[in-house]
């Protein structure tokens, strides 16, 4: 411990004395340091720990998937869950849960909540327990019994003052008297967003319903029971399930998942790898200087290292001195990292939405915990071993005799020593370029992302939600009245211009559509479950106008569009081409749902431009439009273009809805450019975050590249000497150490475009608006690093022809 | 009684360029416990090589090396650098002590290296700094010494570790004669208290100290002369 101790003090010194590259390698060091332990930060968040229970690591979901589709997770049907749950023996419990949102009347203020119908075992199924009062009881999964609610934290502290005696109260929720009987503890909020938890029961009809895939299955395995064993057994399951029934099944492929898998979706995970990689490189290429700059340092001590091994030093202790020194370099680069990791976390948290937060698996647990505490420990050892180890490898290496003879010229560099340096500088422009690629591949996906919805001119659109009861609201002329009544009053409106409604506004809610089966009259049956799917919106006949949604064929629909006329349909131009490609759609008939479906056919009578619903989306999706008038839906989404801010509009909007149902509350109060941006803002993190790394790494392979010619200028500075005096120019000079530099830049490139190349394939197969053959990512940004690496080549080639040709010979 | 050190035929040669360039040629030579030799010889002859080779600091030669009757030839590195620790010290004629450390820093160098506890290493330090009147010139550094002040600390670092032979390369090469004298006055005393002494040097003066002088001449001994008339 004594002789550590005894490096460790030394280190220091020597780190002290040698205080500029010190502080170039610890601004390296904390950089690299900093965004991993940064990123880890948030990789822990989604990928290890991204719901609030404990025993994650035991429960799994069971979910279906359509890979002919891209669907890779859905929910199933209720048939489907209880003949799992009768035959499944793999878990103890088996739960599920239904997304639903419920209006708050009654007592207070109309307001909406985001809901769970749950089966009774639900909290039992993932370990919790509640605050107060008691979860639900087998039984209350009966129709009849499930008039209780139990209430997320938040919703009792905020709705009810935190009121000690809640439980046992009633209140109004959609219409029906339920009974709060227990209240979750702080944080616990899942389902994500969980404001409320309401029994989930099933009647008779609903009990034998196969296609129609809603619920979301969760189950906890068995003591002794493996995932692989609990996925083995689920699968024979379903394949009897398929085998029984071809129609419901057919093309589904169920998948047992674990819980951060299920609740970290596969976007985020890859993004959050791409991420990870990213900061990775940038850590490496921080490595990469700080080796080079040891390189510098320890040959500059090439006699001192001599003496020690003459005192009796071996090869282990010198490397171990070294060693020390790297390690401390990268323990203060940790410290400044670690600050900065603070600040970046800071940054990344505080610049998320709230209303986009709130369904983001492991947000609100992203901090730098004990966790990134040990990684940024284990990571600053890593670095400090790996661009120290090759260093203090290479100098044992020296000729320990040659070194300490009074004529001798010491530890020249030898010829692996430069090639390790030429390596590491190559290595260094390579993952730059990866960095750099990666990152202007994202900015232009995120740009045509903005391009793609600047036709709806959003800053003037104020977009809100409401979701009418179905007790109220179960008869569609009293629906249609309403939305009737609604519209006239907004439309009348000071500021506002005209006001639609829609059941799906693009990018809200993240850009979520439902999609239905169609059917078109006198086609042939599609093959066994592969019915054509298309969104389903239901819409006012301003909406096309109020949102620039051009019309290509035919007509819009209008208020004549009613109970009483034939049922119409509009169609996006993406159903006309797909389906219709021999021919003119208009007047042809579809219908939503089988064709067996109780629906009505629907006359075509309009083509409109296609619409892109959400940023995953590479193509827009198949849309078919209905008038509200003949399709008049429970949820629905109302749009208002006003004259200006569409916020001052918001409490007249409020007034008018709430004249025609005081009790209802309106939810997802935004203007339409805020929903873009909420639906986009985690493309934008990666974007921003790229773009970043990018810079950093294009700084960092900067300084490596300026680092390694100026040493190797300082090494040949007797060569320079002699080249002069034999009479080469200035311009000899300068070229000399230019096409060393630009030599080992192009080798970089080299290598690092078609690894770019590969990058820039996986993010076109992911993200909309990225080309592969992108000119601003493989022209622009290649030359653009090219010109920094000549800048750093340039400098100390310059320096070089600078000095006094006798100086530069008496050199040693 | 068992030679030091017992070289036979000993030879090192470089190749470059596809030709060979001896350095040592057959040298095989005894010295005796308790011994002072003297390497003379002109620039090139291989003194300081051999020097090199018989403080194990090089490893690359050919022909048999007994040091104290363990064959170092046969010795891999590891043994050969444990054999070195237990047994031998260096003095340079640029001193090279290490210029971050201060004197009892520098002192203490070779002993961390024979893993000394650290309780026994300042003890030794402290010792060897009384022994050679430079307890005020501990915590200096070495820019902070004279040239006879930093050798005289060289000497000291080879000795703490109670060497049983000192190598001495041009020891006083770098001194004025005075501050040359009393290191070689130091030399002799550590010689009659029992360390073998090798040291190289062009100085007629410093050779006289010695028992023994082996001249070198293109990588042969070409003489061994007894020193019937050594100072003290």
């Amino acid at each position: 411990m004594g002789t550590i101790g005894q490096d460790i003090r030394y280190g220091v010194r020597m780190l002290v004395k040698h205080r500029l590259t010190t502080l170039v390698c610890v601004a390296a060091l904390a950089l690299g340091i900093g965004v991993n332990a940064a990123m880890f930060s948030v990789a822990e968040a989604f990928l290890l720990h991204p719901v609030p229970f404990e025993n994650s690591d035991r429960i799994v979901a069971l979910v279906d998937s359509r890979p002919s589709q891209g669907i890779d997770t859905n929910s199933v049907s209720p048939v489907t869950y209880l003949e799992w749950k009768a035959q499944a023996h793999s878990f103890d419990k088996m739960g599920a849960y239904v997304w639903d949102t419920i209006n708050l009347t009654g007592d207070r203020e109309a307001e909406k909540a985001q809901a769970f119908a749950i089966s009774p075992n639900f909290f039992d199924l993932l370990g919790v327990h509640p605050l107060m009062g008691r979860t639900f009881l087998p039984e209350e999964d009966q129709v009849g019994k499930d008039q209780v609610i139990v209430l997320s934290y938040g919703l009792w502290e905020r709705r009810y003052a935190s009121d000690p005696l809640i439980l046992g109260k009633k209140i109004k929720v959609d219409g029906k008297t339920l009974e709060i009987v227990g209240v979750m503890r702080k944080g616990f909020d899942y389902p994500k967003p969980a404001e409320a938890w309401v029994p989930l029961s099933f009647n008779a009809k609903q009990r034998t319903i196969r296609d129609s895939r809603y619920l979301w299955v969760l189950a906890h395995l068995k003591p002794q029971v493996s995932v692989q064993q609990a996925t083995a057994e689920m699968r024979t399951i379903a394949v009897q399930q398929a085998e029984a029934y071809p129609d419901a099944y057919k093309g589904w492929t169920l998948r047992v998942l674990t819980i951060p898998n299920f609740a970290t979706d596969s976007l985020t995970r890859q993004f959050t790898f791409l991420l990870l990689g990213a900061v990775g490189f940038v850590l490496l290429i921080a490595c990469a200087d700080v080796a080079n700059v040891q390189f510098a340092r320890v040959t500059g001590r090439h006699k001192e290292l001599a003496v020690r091994t003459a005192m009796g030093a071996s090869r282990s202790r010198i490397i171990r001195q070294l060693l020390t020194e790297s390690v401390l370099l990268s323990l203060a680069g940790a410290v400044l990292g670690l600050l900065l990791a603070m600040w970046w976390v800071y940054l990344i948290v505080s610049h998320m939405p709230p209303e986009v937060a709130k369904f983001i698996a492991g947000w609100n647990t992203i901090r730098l915990d004990a966790n990134a505490f040990l990684f940024t420990l284990a990571i600053a050892i890593s670095s400090g071993i790996v661009s120290g180890i090759a260093p203090s490898w290479l100098h044992s290496e020296t000729n320990i005799s040659e070194t300490l003879k009074e004529s001798g010229r010491g530890a020249s560099t030898g010829p692996s020593r430069h090639r390790l340096r030429s390596v590491l500088v190559i290595a260094e422009i390579a993952l730059a370029l990866i960095l750099l690629v990666g990152a202007g591949l994202l900015v232009k996906g995120f740009r045509a992302l903005i391009v793609v919805h600047e036709n709806f001119r959003p800053a003037t659109v104020l977009t809100l939600n409401l979701d009418l009861p179905e007790m109220q609201y179960k008869e569609k002329p009293g629906r249609t009245a309403f939305y009737a009544q609604v519209l006239q009053r907004l439309a009348a409106l000071p500021h506002v211009q005209s006001a639609g409604l829609a059941t799906y506004v693009p990018y809200a809610g993240g850009g979520g559509t439902g999609v239905s089966p169609f059917t078109i009259e006198g086609r042939a049956p599609e093959e066994r479950g592969e019915t054509p799917s298309t969104i389903v919106e239901t819409i006012s006949p301003d909406y096309f106008r109020l949102m620039n949604i051009g019309l290509r064929g035919g007509r819009e629909l209008s208020d004549s569009d009613g109970d009483a006329t034939p049922p119409v349909a509009v169609i996006s131009q993406n159903v006309a081409k797909r389906y219709f490609s021999g021919g003119n759609p208009l007047g042809k008939k579809l219908k939503i749902g089988k064709a067996d479906a109780d629906s009505p056919w629907l006359t075509i009578v309009g083509i409109v431009d296609d619409v892109h619903y959400t940023w995953v989306d590479k193509q827009e999706y198949p849309t078919i439009y209905r008038s509200y008038r003949q399709a008049p839906p429970f949820y629905t989404s109302l749009v208002l273009r006003t004259n200006g801010d569409p916020l001052t509009s918001v409490s007249a909007v409020r007034s008018a809805v709430g004249e025609v149902d005081p009790d209802l509350p309106l939810f997802d109060v935004l203007p339409f450019d805020r929903v873009i941006t909420n639906s986009i803002v985690g493309i934008a993190y990666v974007a921003a975050m790229m773009t970043i790394l990018g810079l950093i790494a294009l700084v960092l392979a900067s300084v490596g590249i300026y680092g390694v010619m100026s040493y190797s200028v300082g090494e040949r500075t007797h060569e320079i000497g002699v080249r002069m005096a034999m009479g080469a120019t200035s311009n000899d000079v300068q070229r000399l150490i230019l096409r060393n530099g630009l030599f080992l830049t192009i080798v970089g490139m080299a290598i690092g475009l078609p690894m770019a190349l590969g990058i820039a394939y996986a993010l076109s197969s992911i993200l909309f608006g990225v080309r592969v053959a992108d000119p601003f990512a493989f022209v622009a940004l290649p030359l653009l690093l090219a010109a920094v690496a000549t800048v750093a080549c340039y400098l100390p080639a310059r320096r070089a022809v600078r000095m006094d040709p006798l100086t530069a010979l008496r050199y040693e | 009684m068992e030679p030091l050190i017992q070289l036979r035929n000993m030879e090192k040669v470089y190749e470059a360029g596809g030709s060979k360039f001896y350095v040592l040629r057959r040298v095989s030579l005894e010295i005796q416990p308790g011994e002072f030799v003297t390497f003379m010889g002109p620039s090139g002859a291989g003194k300081s090589t051999l020097l090199s080779i018989i403080g194990m600091l090089d490893g690359s030669w050919t022909g048999e090396y007994y040091f104290n009757g363990e064959p170092v030839h046969r010795l891999n590195v590891k043994k050969r650098n444990e054999l070195h620790k237990a047994n031998i010290g260096f003095v340079f004629q640029s001193y090279h002590l290490i210029d971050n450390l201060t004197v009892f820093e520098n002192l203490e160098i070779p002993l961390s290296y024979k893993n000394v506890p650290h309780k026994e290493r300042v003890s030794l330090v402290c010792d060897i700094l009384d022994r050679f009147n430079i307890v005020g010139k501990k915590d200096l550094f070495p820019n902070q010494l004279s040239g006879g002040q930093q050798q005289l600390v060289g000497v000291a670092r080879a000795v703490i570790q109670s060497p049983k032979l000192i190598l001495a390369d041009e020891p006083t090469g770098n001194l004025h004669s005075a501050q040359g004298e009393e290191i070689m006055e130091l030399f002799r005393k550590l010689n009659e208290a029992g360390t073998s002494i090798i040291q190289v040097t062009h100085s007629e003066r410093n050779a006289a100290y010695s028992h023994r002088v082996i001249q070198l001449k293109d990588g042969w001994v070409v003489s061994e002369t007894s020193n019937a008339a050594r100072v003290g």
